[in-house]
Formats: structure tokens, sequence, C-alpha cells
């Protein structure tokens, strides 16, 4: 078993995964290559620590259908891990790489690390109320959610090798309709502060006091599942937990919330979580640093105008 | 007619896990089972979809001897048979061992076009257990599906997948993994739960199925599962007056380099 195995379709991910890519490389004295589509993003890979890169080159645009590929290629290299960025299509080529592999996959792992010569990895269980730590088995495969690292300092005296092979890709499927999901805000996972709403907001006409909050903090909304799910106050894009979206603002604000397990998964990486709740003993307060207990109907109009002052 | 398998797992009630707080194990002795509610949109969906092309549904699981207590609430939820792989190793089993199972028991039911799972699982939300089915069953998975139809041997359905959505088709047979927000499942009334324990159910061994030994072990050593700490400043303004509480909080954010 050689090589620590890097593959994103969005090459700024991949760049990312190669950073515990490097330290794992580095601990295991094990060669780091990163797998990619794009042949032009090669040394994009290289100058942020790849040794090696494989270009796997097909007649289809649709990324998901590479899993055969890079099976294929990691029957015959066989590396000791491979590590996929979780976004949605590289979990569902994860999961069939891995089936092909006949190999163990953990998902969305929020930590990786070497320990006695083996891999180690951290992940949620139960919505987030616990952490899974388990030790990867020779050949096994990880996926890391976008952004959980930081891509190195590009440099572009790291030399490498470049390796090109032309892969059959799956064509089982016709993919067709590709449209970009229309934002209304901001994308919410890259915000620096978010404003974000509950059922403790009655009506659809009060979330004006969360956009007037949201304006004078400079910060995006978002939302509960129910609130986008249930009554559609606000697009399926920006709620927030463990089935949407992960956050990872300096400032998070809570209107409302309730602070179930599976949404506090998603705002766990929060730098200061802030709640606002009538319910003393909602689990929302344990998850927070600072918080004020009352009606929020009377606390954020004066929050905003404390905040504007 | 086309033949619907919906998979689902039976999983322990995340909200009536304790955890303690001395070595932080996760106490389950007095949490309940339910279907997994990923899986339930899945159910959902099969149910819906077989009143529109007059589909033959069937529901199937992998899990321990306490699973049998989820049989009458699938089938109160839309689908004619139940099947069940009854075995202690469910309990331990990973994403590969369940994949191996639940393939190895599609086989033996012999008859599908579609392959219906929710896009996760409630307790371990592994994301993998679908289109390793279908990589073993050697068809295609299409994942993330927000919406989707049938068409004579054909489904077509609509992915959404973080930035974009697109439409993917595919010939039976095929797997679909189902988002959330595809439907709202029902809560089976007194009628449906009445009738459920009228329909027929297939309890199996992974004896009874064709595996490997090393189909059933699972690849990677869990070290630890412990409750999750959320080590916060906890600092909550309660007892002042609000205008009193804001101003704090509106110091404390201040002092934090927030506003």
């Amino acid at each position: 078993m050689a090589g620590i195995w890097i593959y994103s379709e969005i090459t700024n991910v991949a760049e990312q995964l190669l950073t515990i890519g490097r330290e794992l490389a580095d601990k295991l004295t094990q060669p780091l290559c990163a797998v990619t589509i794009f042949p032009e993003d090669a040394q994009a890979l290289i100058a942020s620590g790849a040794d090696k890169v494989f270009i796997l080159k097909g007649d289809n645009p649709w990324p998901e259908s590479y899993a055969a590929g890079i099976s294929e290629l990691a029957v015959k290299e066989s590396p000791k891990v491979i590590i996929i960025g979780a976004t949605l299509r590289g979990k569902d080529l994860a999961a069939k790489v891995a089936a092909q592999l006949k190999t163990g996959l953990v998902t969305d792992a929020s930590a990786i690390r070497e320990e006695n010569g083996a891999i180690e990895t951290d992940r949620m269980m139960y919505g987030g109320l616990a952490v899974c730590t388990e030790v990867i088995g020779d050949g096994g495969l990880i996926t890391v959610p976008p952004r959980t690292y930081e891509a190195l300092i590009k440099d572009t005296s790291h030399i490498g090798e470049v390796v090109t092979l032309e892969v059959i890709t799956e064509a089982t499927m016709v993919v067709g309709n590709v449209c970009p999901v229309i934002r209304k805000g901001a994308d919410i996972t890259t915000a620096d502060k978010l404003v974000c709403v509950g059922r403790g907001v009655a009506k659809q006409e009060d979330m004006q006091l969360a956009t007037d909050l949201a304006a004078a903090l400079g910060a995006e909304i978002g939302c509960t599942r129910s609130i986008a799910e249930d009554y559609h106050w606000l697009p399926n894009e920006t709620y927030i937990g463990l089935s949407g979206q992960k956050v990872k603002p300096s400032l998070y604000l809570a209107m409302g919330i309730s602070g179930q397990v599976q949404h506090v998964a998603g705002i766990r990486d929060s730098k200061i979580i802030v709640a606002i709740d009538s319910n003393e003993n909602a689990p929302i307060f344990a998850a927070a640093d600072y918080g004020i207990v009352g009606d929020l109907y009377q606390i954020v109009p004066l929050l905003t105008e404390a905040i504007k002052k | 007619m086309p033949n619907i398998i919906t998979c689902y797992k039976w999983v322990l009630d995340e909200r009536d896990i304790k955890i303690n707080p001395g070595n932080l194990a996760l106490d389950t002795s007095r949490a309940k089972y339910k279907i997994s509610e990923y899986d339930r949109n899945a159910i959902e969906e099969a149910a819906l979809q077989a009143t529109k092309c007059d589909a033959k549904v069937t529901s199937l699981t992998f899990g321990t001897s306490i699973a049998k207590q989820s049989l009458k609430d699938a089938l109160s939820r839309g689908p004619e048979k139940a099947y069940w792989v009854n075995d202690a190793i469910a309990e331990t089993a990973d994403g590969f061992v369940t994949s191996n199972v639940l393939a190895a028991a599609i086989k033996k039911i012999g008859e599908y076009d579609i392959i219906l799972f929710g896009e996760g699982a409630a307790d371990t939300y592994g994301q993998q257990v679908g289109p390793r089915v279908a990589t073993i069953l050697g068809i295609p998975a299409i994942t993330f599906v927000a919406e989707m139809s049938i068409e004579g041997n054909k489904v077509t359905a609509t992915r959404k997948i973080g930035d974009c959505t697109e439409v993917v088709t595919a010939e039976f047979p095929v797997v679909i993994t189902v988002l959330p927000e595809i439907n709202k499942p029902r809560i089976p009334g007194l009628k449906q739960v009445l009738g459920a324990s009228k329909k027929p159910v297939v309890e199996w061994k992974t004896t009874d199925l064709e595996l490997g030994e090393g189909d059933l072990i699972p690849k990677n050593q869990i070290k630890s599962i412990k409750g999750f700490v959320m080590s916060r400043k906890n600092i909550i303004y309660k007892e002042g007056t609000l205008e009193e509480n804001i101003k704090k909080l509106v110091v404390s954010l201040t002092k934090e380099g927030l506003l």
C-alpha cells in the first residue's frame, strides 16, 4: 500500500485536501498524489503539495462518471488512503469507488490524523450528538467537507510528476438541464456574519425583524430546516444543519431557535454563537457563547437599534 | 408494472440518547427506535410513485432482532410486503457490510426496477449505502434527488447538488437516493396501521443470502464513540431588565471585535 491520494472535482477543494495530505504523507513517508479530471490544474496541485498528479482523460464531462476510472487506477497503484472532497458529487463518487474497491468509507471526516503509523478519523454520529473515532483500514476512503483545511500557500518550486491516463467513463445515465441554483442572498456558507431564524418567529411578516438585524450587523440570513422545508419562508439552500449547510462565520446569532442537535451540528465551527430565545432551557443556550433569555419580539428591535448606534 | 424496493434502517432515536458527563459514554438504555427520517422520504416516494404508475412496492431492511418492531411501521406507510434480513451483525455493520447484505437480498428478491434509499441514515449519516448497492448490482445510481418521475422503463430525476440542479435519466433498473425535500412523509392512520399487520413479511438470515465471509467484516476499526462536548462561554443574560441585557450583549460583542 503506497501513496496518499487526493481527489475532488473542485480544484480549490483538492488544494485544501492536499494540506492534510501533505501532513500524512510526511509522517508516513508516503508519496502524495492528486487525481484530477482537469489537465490545466495539474501544476496548481503540484504547487499545493502534490508529488504526483494523475490526469484522468475521459469523454464525459460529468464528474461522477469517473468513479470506475479512479477505482481501476487505485487497483493498480494500491494507495494507502484516498481522501475525497465531501461535496455531494464527491460523496456519490466516493461511495461508488469504495464499493468497487470493496473497502471502507468514512463520510464527512472532521479531523484526520496519523496515530502509531495508522490513519485515524473523527466524524459526527447521531445527528451531531457524538463523535466516532475510527482507524482506517488499508486502502480505505475518507471524504472531507470543503473548507475543513486551508490550502497551503502555493510553492511553484515544488516539483511533481504528471501522468495522463485515458479512462472509460460510465455512460448509463443521460445528464442534462444543468442549472445553477439562483440564490436570493449571498452564499451563507462563506458569510462572515449570520442571523439565523427558527420557529420562535411566528409569522412570515416578522422575518423583517431578522432582515433589519442582519442589515445592522452586515450579516446574511439563514434558517432552521422547518423554516425552509415546512414553511418555505426562505429557500432550501439557506437552512443550516446536518443535512443542510454547515457554516463557520465569526458571528452566528440565533433568533427563536431551540437548538436541536442536527441544527447545532451545522453551526459548531462558528467563532461566536449568540442565542436569543424565550425558553431558558432551550439547548441552544448550552451551545452559545452569549445569550439573552426573553421575547425576541422585544429584544431584536432594541438590539438592532443598539447596534446601529 | 414496475417493482420498487424501498430500503430503510431502524435506528436509535438520538433524542433519547443521554451522555454521561463523566466519561462521555452514550447511554442508550432508554432510547427508542425509529425508521430513519431520511428513509421515510424514500418509503413515501415509493408509495406516491406507486399510485401514479401502479408499481408494486416492497420494503427491505437489514437489522438485528430489534428491527422486528419496524416491519409494521414500514408496512403502514404503503409497501405491500416487507423483507427483513435479521442478523446480530447488523449492530456493528458499516457501509461496506450493509450494502453487501442489501445487494444480496435484492438479488434474492429478484424483481426490481427502482431501488429507493434516503440520502443517509439518521444515526451514522454515512450517505454511501445507496450508491454502493448500485455499484455492487452493476446498475446506475442517481443520488440526491429532489424530484422524480417514471415513464415506461425510465426514471427522470432532478438532482440538487450544492450550487446546481441537473436532470438525469436512466433506464431500469436504477438506484435512487432522495433528499428530504422530495416529499412530506405521511403519518399512518389507524386504518393503515391495522392493515399493516395483514401484509406479508419475509425474514431472512444472512446465511440465506449469497455472501462471502469477507463481505460481513467491517472495514474500519471503531476506536471510540463519545458524546460531543461543545466548549462555549455560556454567558447567558437573564436576570436584568431587557435594556440592561441588550446593553451587556452589545458590550460583549464589541469586546469580541464583532461590532
